[in-house]
């Protein structure tokens, strides 16, 4: 249903009772910035910009190789939630290799699963926003590559 | 003068209606174990807490544990006890409210709490981010303390400091004094959510007929403390036309931007009759018939 990567992380959060899944998501947001471009990378598309559903800048950094799998890396501004910290982390491990594709196939109906109903309801704009852009590069990327063809 | 304060005599300087009501980051360094004291944060964040925060205090959130989880209401005066018992405070215990967002939440979170009569309440000026850009400890533990007694309060002051709808119209009405203390854009009518923040589902722009514009952030300082009296009244007096003296309601979007500055004019500035309308905007810009004006 979800990526191999994705599906282990959901799998994760479902077996953790509430304060667990607090708890972990806190470790993914502590790896956030790790998530950042590093030197000598290079992307096929770069995608930075503030949006009005986030409270700061978020920079979509994407390479796809030859098998057209997917590499993403996310710079986050220093205003940003910790819950989008948490999700920038958690999409750019559970998502990494998988392809194109599988990426605009993702159903949001994973991200309950992880930050639990409370925080969704209570959070709904910022728990999405990231796979969102990450989707919103897949796609831009897809119809490059389907114009170039 | 609360004598349990004594570093505030700085703020005399500034010549507050109620220093007593700050504390400084410095002062609640020097003063993490003191008893009788109860530091409290409250964020927008949802998480920041729990990422860190100053050593001893405890996380009350605005919407979990502040507001009732099925009726637009704050929650009963039982569960308040329960939340303060919970938390190691008592009905003396003073407790000091610090967040992000320039206090934001701390204010909201210290609004509700004179909402059921606690009296000792303050803000570390500054908040959460000058307590961080001065380098003091955060930490990860999340502190447990003993259970308090805390007398169920025998009600809740909403006459006092909250206004409802119909508050909020008669004042229109009768043209006293109201506060819109959102974005330009959301008082023009332009936008009906935060700039940088989700459309919440207001299906009308503008502002309540007669609200002057005064958004909330500024009476803060870039480093999230609170600008000193003199600055405050010369943009709440002086621009917007309050007086001392003056029946004022404060309304925002759901009522938190408007409790800082609820905050500012009851205890920075004195003013004694203040209300923070927290069905806010929300309440009023899908309302049936409600009166709306647009423009700057």
């Amino acid at each position: 249903m979800y990526p191999p990567k994705l599906q282990q992380i959901v799998d994760l959060f479902e077996a953790l009772p509430d304060m667990e899944k607090r708890e972990t998501l806190i470790t993914y947001a502590d790896q956030a910035k790790s998530q950042a471009p590093r030197e000598g990378e290079t992307f096929d598309l770069e995608d930075v910009r503030k949006d009005e559903e986030c409270t700061d800048t978020v920079g979509i950094f994407l390479k796809v190789g030859p098998d057209r799998s997917t590499h993403f890396r996310v710079t986050l501004g220093p205003q940003v939630q910790t819950l989008t910290k948490a999700m920038t982390s958690i999409l750019c491990k559970g998502l990494e290799g998988a392809t194109i594709e599988e990426v605009l196939e993702v159903p949001s109906d994973f991200v309950p699963k992880i930050v639990g109903a409370d925080l969704v309801r209570q959070r709904s704009q910022t728990v999405y926003y990231i796979l969102t852009r990450m989707k919103s590069a897949a796609t831009v990327w897809r119809n490059r590559d389907r114009a170039a063809a | 003068m609360d004598e349990q304060f004594p570093d505030q005599l700085f703020r005399l300087m500034s010549e507050y209606a109620h220093p007593e009501a700050l504390v400084s980051t410095e002062w609640v360094a020097g003063h993490l174990d003191e008893p009788g004291i109860r530091l409290v944060e409250s964020n927008e964040d949802i998480l920041l807490y729990s990422t860190g925060h100053i050593p001893g205090a405890v996380h009350i959130d605005w919407r979990a544990d502040l507001q009732d989880q099925t009726i637009r209401d704050y929650i009963s005066p039982e569960a308040f006890a329960a939340l303060c018992s919970k938390n190691g405070i008592g009905p003396d215990t003073t407790v000091i409210f610090y967040g992000d967002k320039s206090n934001w939440w701390a204010c909201y979170a210290l609004w509700a709490f004179r909402l059921f009569g606690h009296e000792k309440v303050k803000i570390m000026d500054g908040g959460r981010d000058k307590w961080i850009s001065e380098g003091r400890p955060l930490t990860r533990e999340v502190p447990a303390y003993p259970t308090a007694e805390y007398p169920v309060p025998a009600k809740r002051h909403d006459d006092d400091i909250r206004a409802f709808f119909e508050d909020t119209l008669a004042h229109a009405k009768a043209r006293k004094p109201l506060i819109d203390v959102r974005s330009p854009g959301e008082f023009a009518g332009e936008i009906t959510h935060m700039p940088e923040y989700p459309q919440e589902g207001v299906l009308r722009g503008g502002h309540v007929p007669g609200a002057k514009s005064v958004p909330w952030k500024r009476a803060t300082r870039d480093d999230a403390t609170f600008k000193s009296a003199d600055e405050l009244r010369a943009i709440y007096e002086g621009e917007a036309g309050l007086k001392p003296g003056d029946d004022v309601i404060a309304y925002c979007r759901i009522g938190e931007r408007s409790s800082h500055t609820w905050f500012v004019l009851t205890y920075l500035l004195g003013y004694e009759k203040v209300r923070n309308y927290d069905g806010s905007w929300t309440e009023w810009g899908n309302r049936v018939r409600a009166p709306i004006e647009r423009g700057a």
